[in-house]
């Protein structure tokens, strides 16, 4: 692609994303929701085969899809309360409606089957932008209409969020689908405090985002998109294998890592509202979470999984030089002890 | 008839809605869209929007379905599909048709309809003159108020609109 038509159309899905951010009408913020549905399509279909084009065309038909039902949300809004302004949703219905458009936009279950397609038909680059930049825009307008939003429904869908993101992942071998589940399972915890204290969900998405451009940027740098490829980095860059350890570990959510944190304060939350059961099963699935990541370092960091001979003898030219990756490794596995600052987020 | 005319209208409306989303071929998709610009220009004149309903013929019927028409046009296939000759065309039209009916039927009938918010009848979709909002017309002041405090929605859109034109160049540009 040319690289200034390039460059404006990533600018321009950073600025729907900014717009949806910073406003506070209805009408501007889903102006800001298809602007940047509309500049992310190129950039999905970086590469020109059918792939990417279904996998483009599956994310729009979704995307368009909330956003229809958001605006319906909207006018039902304005329709009960009269007033285009971000608040709390008025109308039980429109707070629905809204809930659901914007867990459509974010791959909740039951609308989660678009991620792993998507995910997988794209390019790594490609689906780093989709499963950390695109959760922002939809996340941060459930911040705010966090006040109204039917606690049944958006822990339904949490639950089940976490419930399919662990079980879903567990028959995976590509790893664009294992980051597609494990991103609904994350989105997820991340729903299910947002009712009890909402300042926890962005704690938590900004340790996800952390987590999550380190594991794709390791991917980047082997160059690996299935579990095979990414079990012969020993022999490429034998370091990469210690951080690809370090880093799963993290997003399962071991505690000497920073992947503990959101859930342990997640957790807390929900004890401190007594709700005992909810967290208890949300702890026990992600474990499936877990086991799947597990089953990534052990074929790739803890093993020398069996391959072919001439595999064992491998050259490349010049590694790829991924910028910020040291300091990503290091604020997604050391941020545990840095904990007792959450105070200041007050 | 005259009172209920908006009521007529948005029905006629919604059915050449579900004409062109039955997916037919894109020239009687077009067509379709001409008879809903044309009804929906209608609703808004019955409003006191004259202008606006003005607009809505000249930019978007007379310049944009026209650029339309003519690159399909261009690039309509020998046998154009209608609605009645391919079966699931025709099937979903009369899905989207029947519910419609029923949707008037529902309305038309009962004393109040409580599905998403109340309609009372058929008498919510009369228009009442109400009150006088002085010696202007509303929506020539909402047209004035878009270019000036609505700055940034004009920025906005103007470059959702660039951002378009580049991105539908890009995806059908190819390799």
């Amino acid at each position: 692609m040319n690289p200034l038509i390039f460059t404006t159309i990533l600018m321009t899905v950073l600025l729907g994303t900014m717009i949806v951010m910073m406003s506070s009408h209805w009408l501007m913020i889903w102006i800001g929701f298809e602007m940047n549905l509309l500049a992310i399509i190129p950039i999905l279909m970086k590469k020109y085969n059918p792939r990417t084009m279904e996998a483009s065309t599956k994310y729009f038909l979704t995307q368009a899809t909330a956003s229809m039902l958001l605006m319906m949300a909207i006018i039902i809004n304005l329709m009960h309360s009269g007033q285009w302004t971000i608040t709390k949703v008025f109308n039980p219905t429109a707070s629905i409606i809204m809930t659901s458009a914007l867990a459509m936009k974010l791959g909740l279950t039951p609308f989660h089957f678009w991620v792993p397609e998507v995910t997988q038909g794209i390019s790594l680059t490609s689906g780093l932008i989709l499963l950390t930049w695109q959760k922002l825009a939809p996340m941060s307008i459930l911040y705010q209409i966090s006040p109204s939003i039917n606690l049944n429904i958006l822990l339904t869908m949490a639950v089940l969020s976490i419930l399919v993101g662990g079980w879903g992942g567990l028959n995976q071998t590509q790893l664009r689908k294992i980051m597609a589940y494990s991103s609904i399972a994350h989105m997820g915890w991340m729903t299910a405090v947002l009712v009890y204290n909402p300042t926890l969900t962005m704690l938590n998405m900004l340790i996800y985002i952390m987590m999550t451009l380190t594991m794709f940027m390791l991917f980047i740098h082997s160059s690996s998109t299935t579990t095979l490829s990414l079990s012969h980095t020993w022999n490429k860059t034998p370091l990469t294998t210690t951080l690809i350890l370090i880093t799963l570990l993290s997003m399962g959510g071991l505690p000497p890592l920073s992947g503990f944190m959101p859930k342990w304060m997640i957790i807390q939350e929900l004890t401190k509202n007594s709700s005992i059961i909810l967290p208890t099963l949300m702890a026990i699935m992600a474990l499936l979470n877990l086991y799947f990541y597990m089953r990534l370092t052990y074929s790739t960091s803890l093993t020398m999984f069996p391959s072919t001979n001439n595999m064992k003898m491998k050259w490349q030219f010049e590694t790829k030089r991924i910028t910020l990756l040291p300091p990503l490794i290091v604020m997604s596995s050391l941020l545990l002890p840095l904990t007792p600052m959450l105070s200041i987020l007050d | 008839m005259m009172t209920y005319i908006v009521f007529i209208l948005s029905v006629i409306f919604v059915i050449s809605f579900v004409g062109f989303s039955s997916k037919p071929s894109p020239i009687y998709g077009g067509l379709v869209l001409i008879v809903s610009g044309g009804v929906g220009c209608g609703i808004i004149m019955n409003f006191g929007g004259s202008f606006l309903g003005l607009m809505v013929f000249l930019i978007y019927l007379g310049g944009m379905l026209v650029v339309f028409g003519y690159t399909t046009a261009m690039a309509t296939e020998q046998y154009p599909e209608v609605w009645v000759s391919n079966t699931t065309v025709m099937g979903v039209f009369l899905l989207g048709l029947l519910m419609e009916v029923m949707l008037v039927l529902y309305v038309l009938k009962s004393e109040e309809v409580g599905v998403v918010f109340k309609f009372s009848g058929v008498g919510d979709w009369a228009i009442y003159d109400t009150g006088d909002s002085g010696v202007f017309s509303e929506e020539i002041m909402g047209v004035a108020a878009l270019y000036s405090y609505g700055a940034w929605v004009v920025i906005v859109t103007g470059w959702s609109l660039l951002v378009g034109v580049l991105v539908i160049l890009e995806v059908t540009r190819g390799d």
